[in-house]
């Protein structure tokens, strides 16, 4: 007999009503299949495995202020790591700090995801299965933390109960008189960072099952990305936030009626990316930087907003240029009217004529039927005032001309940018300056609100930057969702080995130290190199910004398979969990490790085996932070911009200190002191020229052969001499023999380590005393004592 | 480089350069060049750390005439490529490694020689050198001293917000207590 889920009557028995909630079958559950000791871990329970990690890259503190003023004891004064009034000092504080960041990051996937969860139960069923592309292992992530291998969409739901508890006691921790050990604040900011990989793989696993998202698919169509691919004669309406829900009934609306040629309709931020994955129509105009630009610029006729990197003024700003919002999610409704039961006449009645600057729309078919109908009716009125918050020729002289060179405005702008001198240049004709800046400013507007003589910077700024904005037309691959089983089974050997030279992950928002050409410049080298780059969010797109001189984006020019030298997109931010989770596949696939409750395992795995690095050059938000303390926890290493020093924290390894680089060799638990691979868990770099031999570096591994550690070590070397025109100083403690020595420079290697004082037989060109260690192909490296032979 | 060198005041516009970058109560003295020369000077053990904005012409012969009178540079971020060939003690490190280390009493810092007393530092990306100190100010001991054209509240000495002729003329004021002591 098959039991189903609903309200029962046996005969005979009328007054007995059996009700059957959810089904718990063989396999689904916790319990019935776990091959490690920490199905649903707790607070506590991995915290052995953050211990190790803490030990070796120590926690580096660089507050951005010294007060804490979070009870009433305070304002408390910790300079100099003095305690405040509850006992708590600057470095526990700093710490609490992390915590509290990485909990803001995993709720707000993690209640992305539910929204998602509880909407497409409702439309699809909760026996909807999950469908992710050819894999087994479908969800890695979820099987390593919770133990369970889920079949159906309704498996998911314990999986978000387990972090929404698991979070609110994380957030129990960081009330003023409970946690007071930096070290423990630590790991609980590790286990965050954690349940946000989690949260964020069920929200991705969930839309591309249902919504019918691309499935590990290499090579999906690409989707157009810039501020200048809009046909801006069309009524256009742009999505903000991360959240498809809502867009895709826009999507679904405009594809039954046909109006796709009348109506233009793009997103902003990852929104953007969920848009062309669910219809490859839409269009992406770019990350959260280029948000309250595009607003000014007048083009939008309707935004709609869902959840995440939404602009807090995005109301106020639209307002003032008659472009109606549409408020699509609870966690975002900037005090705007509950419409979801009015008619979509009288809603538009009212947006049309101004008596409502905006709408909260909860019915999401509604939001679907209305939004066309009102871009239709808003589009001929707005361009018929020709609505523009930037000034035209005349008025740009004149405020151009205003300008008293104060600097006030480049005091209170976040990238410092030379905005005096741009005017200065503007006066007589010269719009260079700006345009420059136009790629350097992250479009936050807090010039505006400086300068003395009123100058709408950002305004001005774009206003001069038209020229550069109309050719802003890129590709995006657009987002394929998980790596497949496949993918891993050919490239995972190369991984481990080392002769494919890492994997890159180029990640999160815009807040770059220097326009977005960066990301571009390193991603290139590292193709070049056969590097795998793998990417997501905001980076994805600004990747895809770009073109060679034939006119070819990186996207045209790469192809999108897990295999060296190939450069792929994930998608939006809840597809970074598929990153995270490539590095569970090889352990599983490739090495054959058990994954079900088995974290500490596999992490201590990733840490010591691949070489796979992230790079979040422009990261800004909470949510950026929760997901490269997630990405920590499993053992990968992630490097920030300049900006990353903001978060307050980071973990870096001191390669000094000898002690803290002995691991043990599986076989028999001896100690192995070894190079300090990787070096660092979380660290900034101040510009590119430093960031990309700091990528190459940090990809080494002590599993490597030697094959595998020539090839990383040619490119330390180069990307060192190169970008920071030096040998690095450390190259030689990479090197166990001669045969890590790349054969190109092996010979004049040789010479510098016989003068740095090693020992060299010039005969057999062997080196006979130096290196830490020898090569020892059967090297079973490990962080944890019980997984070595005869270990507890 | 001019040999002639006028005393300049380094010490107005002693506000945070960034204007939210206010960490607390402790915030740095706003200091004359003679002054943070002499410190230089007289420390046992001082670092001097450059960074990216130090390529121009300018600044980066004053940070060469720094290096010239002995005193050890850390090159951060891309610095080392105006730097590194130019005869000096000079060492690439990354800035937020730097910071860290400059932490650990058991760092034996770029020469093996030990940790430092005193860190002077211009040339590095406003917010990024203010993030780094943070971290030297409230857990070491080690005394900073902004030597840049930007008041940096998180030093103990710093020089206001100088145009840029001015801070060009404190380097050069830096430059020649150093080598009155080398007399
Ligand atoms: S809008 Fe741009 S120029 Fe203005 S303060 Fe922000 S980043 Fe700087
Ligand atoms: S704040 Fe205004 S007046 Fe001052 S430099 Fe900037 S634009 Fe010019």
């Amino acid at each position: 007999m098959i039991i189903k889920k609903g309200s029962f009557v046996i005969e005979g028995l009328e007054n007995v009503q059996i009700n059957i909630g959810r089904i718990v079958e063989h396999g689904h559950e916790a319990g019935s299949e776990v091959e490690g000791p920490t199905p649903r871990p707790e607070i506590i329970s991995l915290r052995d495995w953050d211990y190790r990690l803490l030990d070796r890259y120590n926690p580096v503190y660089t507050p951005t202020s010294d007060m804490c003023d979070y009870c009433t004891y305070g304002k408390c004064d910790l300079t100099g790591n003095k305690e405040g009034a509850c006992g708590i000092d600057l470095e526990g504080q700093s710490a609490r700090q992390a915590l509290i960041t990485s909990i803001m990051g995993a709720a707000c996937h993690t209640a992305h995801g539910r929204h998602l969860l509880n909407y497409l139960i409702k439309k699809y069923g909760e026996d909807h299965p999950i469908d992710v592309g050819p894999s087994n292992l479908k969800a890695p992530l979820t099987e390593t933390i919770m133990g369970i291998q889920p079949v159906t969409i309704g498996d998911f739901l314990p999986v978000l109960d387990y972090v929404e508890e698991q979070l609110t006691q994380l957030t129990a921790a960081a009330n003023t008189g409970q946690e007071g050990a930096a070290r423990d604040f630590e790991s609980k900011a590790l286990h965050a960072g954690m349940l946000d990989l989690l949260g964020m793989e069920v929200a991705d696993i969930i839309q591309i099952s249902c919504m019918g998202l691309p499935k590990s698919d290499e090579k999906t169509p690409m989707a157009e990305i810039g501020m200048g691919i809009l046909d801006t004669q069309k009524p256009v309406v742009i999505c903000v936030g991360h959240n498809i829900a809502a867009p895709a009934y826009i999507l679904d609306y405009m594809d039954r009626e046909g109006l796709f040629d009348k109506i233009e309709i793009a997103g902003l931020c990852c929104t953007a990316h969920d848009m062309t994955r669910y219809n490859k129509t839409a269009k992406v105009i770019g990350t959260m930087s280029k948000e309250l630009k595009y607003i000014r610029s007048g083009i939008p006729d309707v935004l709609v907003t869902d959840e995440q990197c939404v602009r807090a003024d995005i109301l106020k700003e639209a307002k003032r240029l008659h472009i109606p919002v549409i408020a699509t999610n609870e966690k975002i409704t900037y005090g705007l009217p509950d419409r979801s039961n009015d008619s979509v006449d009288a809603i538009i009645d009212d947006l049309v004529s101004g008596k409502h600057a905006g709408a909260l729309i909860l019915d999401l078919e509604k939001v679907g039927d209305l939004v066309p109908k009102l871009a239709m009716k808003m589009g001929p009125i707005r361009k018929a005032k020709g609505l523009t918050a930037l000034p035209d020729e005349d008025e740009f002289k004149r405020l151009v001309a205003k300008c008293t060179k104060c600097l006030q405005c480049t005091r209170d702008c976040p990238q410092g940018l030379p905005i005096a001198d741009a005017m200065v240049a503007a006066v007589s004709g010269d719009l260079a300056p700006f345009e420059i800046l136009h790629d350097k400013c992250v479009g936050c507007g807090r010039c505006d609100y400086s300068c003395p003589v009123d100058i709408p910077v950002l305004n001005v700024i774009e206003k001069a930057s038209q020229r550069v904005i109309r050719e802003e037309r890129g590709k995006v691959r657009i987002g394929r969702g998980q790596i497949g089983d496949p993918e891993i089974r050919e490239e995972g050997r190369n991984l481990v080995l080392g002769t494919t030279p890492g994997v890159l992950a180029f990640v999160g928002c815009g807040n770059y130290p220097d326009g977005t050409r960066d990301v571009y410049d390193v991603v290139e080298e590292m193709l070049q190199r056969s590097y795998i780059i793998v990417s997501s969010g905001c980076a994805a797109m600004d990747i895809g910004m770009y073109k060679d001189k034939e006119g070819k984006t990186l996207y045209e020019r790469y192809p999108g398979r897990f295999i060296k030298g190939n450069l792929l997109n994930t998608g939006s931010c809840v597809s970074n969990a598929h990153i995270a989770a490539t590095t569970i596949k090889v352990a599983s696939i490739f090495a054959g490790r058990k994954t079900k409750g088995n974290w500490e395992e596999i992490a201590d795995y990733v840490l010591n085996r691949i070489g796979a690095v992230g790079v979040a050059w422009g990261a800004y938000s909470q949510k950026a932070f929760a997901i490269a303390t997630g990405c920590n926890r499993l053992g990968i290493p992630v490097v920030a911009g300049p900006h990353g020093t903001k978060y307050r924290r980071a973990f870096i390894g001191k390669p000094y200190r000898k002690e803290n680089w002995n691991i043990l060799d599986a076989r028999d638990g001896s100690v192995v002191n070894v190079e300090p691979a990787p070096e660092h868990l979380l660290i900034t770099a101040g510009t590119k020229e430093e960031l990309m031999p700091l990528l190459a570096k940090l990809c080494f591994r002590p599993s490597d052969n030697s094959l595998g550690r020539a090839i990383k070590l040619t490119h330390y070397i180069e990307l060192s001499e190169k970008y920071l025109k030096k040998m690095p100083d450390d190259w030689h403690t990479y090197v166990r023999s001669e045969a890590d020595l790349p054969v190109a420079k092996r010979e004049q290697l040789i010479k510098l380590l016989e003068g740095k004082g090693w020992k060299i037989d010039w005969d057999k060109k062997k080196i006979t005393e130096g290196p830490l260690r020898k090569v020892d192909v059967s090297f079973q490296p490990t962080n944890v004592p019980r997984l070595c032979k005869g270990g507890k | 480089m001019t040999s002639a060198v006028k005393a300049i005041d380094t010490t107005r516009q002693a506000v945070p350069f960034d204007t939210g970058n206010i960490p607390g109560p402790k915030m740095a003295k706003a200091v004359m060049p003679s002054v943070a020369g002499k410190m230089l000077a007289k420390a046992k053990r001082p670092l001097l750390i450059v960074g990216s904005e130090v390529h121009d012409r300018d600044v980066l012969e004053r940070a060469v005439a720094i290096g010239q009178t002995g005193v050890q540079i850390a090159a951060v971020g891309n610095a080392y490529t105006s730097l590194g060939d130019k005869g000096l003690d000079v060492h690439y490190e990354n800035m937020h490694a730097l910071a860290s280390y400059l932490c650990d009493p058991g760092w034996p810092g770029f020469d093996g020689k030990g940790g430092y007393d005193l860190v002077a530092f211009f040339g590095i990306t406003y917010y990024y050198a203010s993030q780094a100190i943070s971290a030297i100010k409230n857990f070491s001991g080690i005394k900073v001293i902004s030597m840049d054209r930007y008041y940096h509240p998180n030093a103990d000495m710093s020089f206001g917000n100088l145009k840029n002729d001015v801070f060009i003329a404190a380097l050069d004021e830096i430059i020649a207590e150093l080598r009155k002591d080398k007399q």
